[in-house]
């Protein structure tokens, strides 16, 4: 066996004790220190365990390399009815499973707005008291190949974003966008909100579906790529996503519907968020791909639903990690502050999940006030959260950072060692149901969901 | 030459000689033409990179300056080319991967003031370039310190071809994005020196770990999993972790030596607990680290260098763990140019593991000296087995008798030579090679410590003050394996090893803080003698005869005498003689070899025992 | 903080100085000079990260460069870890008693590293296959040798493929101190060919080879210092010892299958403006001489491989 460390210029890598780096100094050995701090508390003994697993290195290395190689492309835009197993009377939801009593404002409002959408009550005080009584059923989106942002509601006639895998096979879907301001996945349930999403499923949707039947699918690997050269991050900016898809589809669209293109053009590329929804679906499909792998500690999915922040791990199947949902830190919108926030909601931290968002904040200085930061912090959030992932992703690169791909693919048990939490980006829903964004920010998720994992993780090690 | 670039101590040093000109070592091709009217200036520099974007700044610059009409700084692009032939630049031959510089200037002052901006402005882009990656962010753990230097330990720590570039088009993926002259940055060294240097001169690295015990196994197991070596400094690790750490190792070509490993040395930098040594042929296995500072500190004395000291750990030959890094060890020096005698020093190992190490030894085509305490042998004779095995004569090791009471120059010492036959040499000739053959006559070339004591001036009996009869010996040790061998050595006596973990727990080693040490000193009743070990070298007291002196002349002072082992090499940071200068004028006597020491010690209180 | 820019005249300044004390790695060819008693020294040249002092003394190496970590480590270098203070040519420095003073600043070795470490065995076979991938590596590469066509360069090639040691010497002498710089052309080609020569002699045990690098190296080194720069001379002397840089020691690593080439070429090629190429082809007639006295070669017209 050679060792090439014998024979070469000797570099060192120094954790722990400063005088034994500063004894390497005094004799010109190159060297980098780690600014080495202890993992987060209690978390020794389930760390020891999880990282001596010998199925880790391996499960890992399959797991994000599933996440980071799955070809997302948009095939569709379909019901929900029709692609969803969603009988009348089930309600998905953002996040971890919750029920009506522990449901915080905007998701109850969602809840209202999508029982009058779907005339399964005549008005607020109705849809309310049919909630409270258990009369629909409440499953979370991730249940079901699907993520809705904010409150996330999907109900029978709303029509989906369906994103499949070229790559593994597997297919996700996440609902159309309804702009900003006053909309269900705020909590607002207005008329206006109604009308809206009513005109969705007959006009939106329908001609979406006809001008993908023109393109064929579309490649949003390479989309999303693009945009993050273009300055998004894909999760509070998608202004370029937005428009690179509107520039895909406009022909399309004034071929399969000359009567209403103008409508919908103006609809979707006048809501600069209007990629959000098959950005997450394309998220939500290449996170999947990396599920299930026996020893993997790569989360799969983080999701909010107002009042749980949960973590869901590859080597772990299904099972939800939580923790009590934190209120953002960020900008608000004309007189809403802080008291007015509801706390974290929302399944697009999917994005963060799958490097984008707040994982990729260095690739746009355009929105970092917004999220309350200087540029050199968008780029010491990216920074740091290299800590705590698997991989650098192969396609999503950042230009201010010389290109390097964004870092993706959380590990559970590096979250534990650095004690760095995943960086998210995300807008703010008001407390009370039905008043929509009031502003956005940046949240940090629960430490307690992670360490939750990993002793869920280390009970799952194999006896040797 | 390194001014413009970064790097610097060229080969091609023209700017300093003048020979041809100041930017020689960036040039490939200059020209300047015109007389009188403008002045073209068109330079070709090779090895330069920067990006699209910093050039057309610097370009803009440039042009904004008085006296400037045009100018181009740009990658030598076929497009940029043709950009400065157009505005009628006569431009010689070039890549894509060499910077254009032309430039046109109303005179020579205007051209030379814009050219001296130009390489201000270049400076400038790769200062910052350089400085972005290292300064701000540390990495958190040593897996994140790994990526940072990515592409250059890769696994198994050989630099790959692969690694000396970063792609930083994002082409491929983009679907057309990309960056526009589809450039490649060079990862050649200015700021990142990790990632730069590797590239291509072999450069490998290594992780040290000494952070709390219970936190090692992470930090360790991040570097064997990407192929790295790792010493672990941190002890109180459980042993199943030493044993899947090892294991992984041998799957991924790594070595990890320890935990608990106080000493190693690659290629002549020490790690932990070290000493300076020269560079030579003897590779050093070592379960014990104050046992191959010893055994390397005397062959350093005797002129013969080391070329590694790989420690296993105290654990390694254990039959939980198996000698897996012995074995290993052994492999690597085996294979290594530099080693041409290997030393294996160890305690004695498990049974079953020493009957492994044994066949793995006969299996070497590198000689292989064994050295087990305790079974019969001290480090001393092994580090004269080893100088005999290289066909060199072990000299007599150096020692320092005690300055008596009231003789304080060191200067104007006795020749204790002449009246101790076989005893001690005198301090100043205290160097190898210029000490008079004391151990001629004594099989193991260990000089006799009972010639000495005959002699009179060490005789604990001809000592003034002191009370006749047994006294006991008192080792008060910092290094385990030196105090195990002075246990062994003397017969008898109390001994304590305040390196233990039990005396680390919460407080530095006593290589660093001598706290516990001086109290033991201090507590030695009169008539009993001390003996300590003090240990040069990296990370060890800077000057520990400036603690140890005070008590020494106190113990000496109340009727206790003291003998010191100090263990240093002869370019150790301390300074050896002036350590062992100091310690002897406090009233100690002062011995290289630990052996001696212990055997000096033991006649001093008497023994009749000593080995 | 500065060092040694004080007028030459001022020889005792009133008052000392603070002493800046630093310690580095030094090379082992440098421990003679160190170690002996102090002597007087100038410097040479001085760069931002390095400096070379001339020390004055018969003994070789007789020029010390002191380099930060990033600049090549020459083979007579005392490398530091902290940038190296300003300091003007022509500055007093003094080098002995263990301790090499510039100005203010007084440098240690923590540490000594060995310039010519011994290659170990290396398979011939493998050797003749890395010849022609390191020839098209460097007549790929854009660094092109300073005396590419000149006559004497070609001599030297021929010399040493027909293990003619007249031949060779003459060439020899005509290439010492031939180019511009400070360190010509002329001297780095030799320095790499002396270098192949002794460690890939020994490393095949091609006793010729060795042979004929210690007549070389006697022919260079007996004039060396008046006939190129101080720098160019020591490095010669280095060479004839077998003692080089990293970035051609890797290169050997590289042809011996120790390590990968390409990079280690790539890396060596860098070197300067024209050293690393000039170094490179030097290795490249040392390696194919190598190769044609281990296969009986040496009579005149029974060199085969003169395309190095």
């Amino acid at each position: 066996m050679t060792l090439p460390m014998l024979s070469g210029e000797l570099h060192v890598i120094t954790a722990g004790t400063e005088v034994l780096g500063e004894a390497l100094d005094a004799q010109a050995v190159p060297r980098v220190t780690v600014d080495w701090r202890p993992p987060l508390p209690g978390t020794e003994d389930d760390l020891a365990r999880v990282l001596a697993d010998p199925r880790r290195a391996a499960a890992n290395d399959r797991a994000v390399g599933r996440l980071t190689s799955a070809r997302p492309q948009l095939v569709a835009v379909r019901p929900a009815h029709e692609v969803l197993d969603l009988p009348p009377g089930t309600f998905l939801h953002a996040g971890p499973p919750i029920t009506w009593e522990r449901a915080s404002g905007p998701m109850r409002g969602a809840l209202i707005g999508a029982t009058l959408l779907e005339g399964l009550a005549a008005d607020e005080e109705e849809a309310a008291a049919r909630l409270a009584a258990g009369a629909v059923r409440l499953e979370p989106c991730h249940h079901h190949r699907t993520v809705g942002p904010m409150a996330g509601v999907v109900s029978r006639s709303m029509w989906m974003f369906e994103v499949r895998d070229a790559e593994y096979g597997g297919t996700a879907y996440c609902s159309l966008n309804e702009g900003l301001g006053k909309v269900l996945r705020y909590g607002a349930y207005g008329p206006e909100v109604i009308g809206r999403l009513r005109w969705m499923g007959e006009v939106l949707g329908p001609v979406l579906r006809a001008a993908l039947e023109l393109t064929g699918p579309l490649d949003l690997r390479a989309l999303i790529a693009q945009a993050l050269q273009m300055g998004d991050e894909l999760h509070n900016r998608n202004r370029a996503a937005t428009s690179l898809l509107v520039r895909e589809l406009a022909p399309a669209v004034v071929e399969a519907a000359p009567g209403r293109a103008a409508e919908v053009l103006r609809f979707a590329g006048g809501n600069d968020h209007f990629f959000l929804n098959p950005g997450m679906a394309a998220c939500k499909v290449s996170a999947d791909a990396a599920r299930d792998v026996p020893g993997s500690t790569l989360v799969v999915a983080m999701a909010r639903n107002g009042t749980d922040f949960g973590v869901q791990v590859s080597g772990l199947g299904d099972r939800w990690f939580t923790g009590p949902a934190g209120v953002p830190d960020g900008l608000y919108l004309g007189a809403y502050g802080p008291a007015d926030a509801n706390p974290d909601i929302g399944d697009s931290t999917i994005t963060e999940t799958a490097g984008l968002g707040g994982f990729a904040m260095a690739a746009a200085p355009a929105i970092v006030r917004f999220v309350g930061g200087d540029v050199s912090e968008a780029v010491a959030a990216t920074r740091s959260m290299y800590e705590i992932t698997l991989a650098e992703h192969p396609a999503y690169q950042i230009p201010g950072l010389g290109f390097r791909g964004t870092p993706v693919g959380v590990d559970v048990t590096l979250v534990a060692r650095t004690g760095l939490l995943p960086t998210v980006n995300t807008g703010i829903a008001g407390r009370v149901a039905g008043t929509g964004q009031v502003g956005a920010g940046l949240v940090s998720p629960p430490a307690s969901a992670f360490t939750a994992a990993l002793a869920a993780l280390a009970e799952a090690v194999p006896v040797a | 030459m390194g001014g413009r670039d970064g790097r610097a101590a060229e080969h091609d040093v023209a700017a300093v000689t003048g020979v041809t000109g100041e930017h020689d070592d960036v040039m490939a091709a200059t020209g300047v033409t015109g007389e009188g009217g403008p002045v073209d200036v068109v330079q070709i520099r090779t090895g330069t990179y920067h990006d699209s974007v910093s050039l057309m700044r610097v370009s803009q610059v440039l042009s904004g300056l008085p006296g400037v009409k045009a100018a181009v700084v740009a990658m030598a692009t076929e497009l940029n080319r043709g950009i400065a032939a157009e505005l009628g630049f006569a431009l010689p031959g070039s890549g894509p991967a060499d910077l254009l510089v032309a430039l046109r200037a109303d005179d020579e002052d205007a051209a030379g003031r814009a050219a001296a901006e130009l390489d201000r402005l270049l400076a400038g882009l790769a200062v910052r370039t350089a400085g972005r990656a290292a300064a701000d962010h540390p990495p958190r753990t040593v897996r994140a310190a790994l990526r940072e230097t990515a592409g250059v330990t890769g696994a198994g720590g050989v630099s790959r071809a692969d690694g000396t570039y970063r792609e930083t088009a994002g082409a491929s993926a983009a679907g057309g994005v990309s960056g526009a002259d589809g450039t490649r940055e060079e990862a050649t060294g200015t700021g990142e020196a990790l990632t730069g240097d590797a590239a291509g001169t072999g450069s490998a690295a290594l992780a040290l770990v000494s952070v709390p015990g219970p936190h090692a196994f992470a930090e360790a197991l991040d570097a064997v999993e990407a192929g790295l070596p790792v010493m672990i400094f941190s002890d109180n690790m459980p042993v199943e972790q030493e044993v899947l750490l090892k294991r992984r190792a041998e799957q991924t070509g790594s070595l990890v030596m320890g935990p608990d490993c106080g000493t190693a040395v690659v290629g002549g930098a020490g790690l932990g607990f070290a000493n300076v040594l020269r560079p030579g042929p003897v590779g050093i296995v070592a379960a014990s680290g104050t046992g191959a500072q010893q055994v390397a500190c005397l062959l350093d004395l005797a002129g013969v260098g080391v070329s590694h000291i790989l420690g296993v750990g105290g654990r390694d030959l254990s039959a939980e763990v198996g000698g897996l890094s012995t074995l290993r060890a052994l492999d690597a020096l085996d294979a290594d140019p530099a080693t041409r005698l290997i030393a294996l020093v160890s305690k004695p190992p498990a049974p079953e593991v020493a009957e492994a190490v044994r066949e793995a030894v006969d299996k070497l085509a590198t000689p292989v000296v064994t050295v087990l305490l305790g079974s019969g042998e001290d480090l001393t004779s092994a580090a004269e087995s080893v100088l005999r095995a290289l066909g060199t004569e072990p000299p007599a090791w150096p020692s320092w008798p005690a300055i008596p009471t009231g003789e304080t120059s060191p200067g104007e010492t006795r020749d204790t030579g002449e009246a101790a036959p076989g005893g001690f040499p005198d301090a100043g000739e205290a160097i190898p090679g210029g000490i008079p053959d004391s151990g001629e006559a004594v099989p193991g070339g260990i000089p006799d410590a009972g010639e000495a004591a005959s002699g009179g001036i060490l005789d604990a009996g001809s000592r003034p003050g002191l009370p006749s009869g047994p006294a006991s010996l008192r080792g008060i040790y910092s290094g385990g394996t030196l105090c195990a061998e002075a246990r062994l050595v003397a017969g008898s006596g109390e001994f304590t090893d305040y390196g233990d973990d039990a005396y680390t727990r919460g407080r530095a080693h006593p290589m660093i803080d001598p706290a516990l040490r001086l109290e033991a000193l201090a507590a030695v009743p009169r008539g009993d003698v001390a003996l300590l070990d003090v240990v040069l070298g990296h990370g060890a007291d800077p000057d520990p005869a400036a603690r140890l002196a005070p008590a020494i002349a106190a113990a000496v002072a109340r009727g206790v005498p003291v003998v010191v082992a100090l263990v240093g090499s002869a370019g150790d940071p301390q300074g050896l003689p002036a350590q062992a200068e100091a310690l002897r004028a406090a009233g100690a006597d002062v011995f290289a070899s630990n052996a001696l020491a212990a055997r000096h010690a033991a006649r001093l209180a008497g023994f009749r025992s000593v080995r | 903080m500065t060092v040694g820019t004080r007028p030459r005249t001022q020889r005792v300044p009133a008052r000392a100085p603070a002493r800046t004390h630093a310690t580095g790695a030094a090379s082992t060819a440098l421990r003679r000079t160190l170690e002996s008693s102090r002597r007087p020294a100038r410097v040479l040249a001085a760069f931002p990260a390095g400096v070379y002092l001339e020390v004055r003394a018969d003994l070789e190496p007789h020029v010390i460069a002191v380099v930060t970590g990033e600049a090549t480590r020459l083979p007579n270098a005392m490398v530091v870890g902290d940038p190296i203070p300003r300091v003007s040519v022509g500055a007093d420095a003094s080098v002995g008693d263990g301790v090499i003073e510039i100005g203010s600043l007084s440098l240690r070795a923590h540490r000594w590293w060995d310039p010519a470490p011994p290659l170990g065995p290396a398979d011939p076979v493998r050797l003749a296959q890395a010849l022609p991938v390191m020839t098209e590596l460097c007549d790929r590469s854009p660094k092109r040798p300073g005396l590419e066509g000149n006559g004497a360069a070609g001599l030297l090639t021929e010399g040493c493929a027909e293990a003619s040691l007249l031949r060779g010497i003459m060439a020899a002498e005509q290439l010492v101190g031939l180019g511009p710089g400070l360190t010509p052309s002329g001297d780095d080609m030799l320095a790499g060919l002396l270098v192949a020569l002794r460690h890939l002699g020994t490393a095949t045990g091609t006793g010729r080879a060795v042979w004929l690098a210690d007549w070389l190296a006697a022919a260079v080194t007996f004039d060396a210092r008046g006939r190129t720069t101080p720098i160019s001379a020591t490095l010669l002397h280095c060479a004839a010892r077998g003692e080089a840089s990293g970035e051609v020691l890797a290169v050997l690593r590289g042809l011996a299958g120790r390590q990968s080439l390409e990079p280690a070429l790539h890396r060596l090629l860098q070197l300067g403006h024209t050293s690393g190429a000039d170094l490179a082809w030097g290795l490249r007639i040392g390696l194919s001489s190598v190769l044609d006295l281990r296969d009986g070669g040496g009579e005149p017209g029974g060199g085969g491989r003169g395309r190095a």
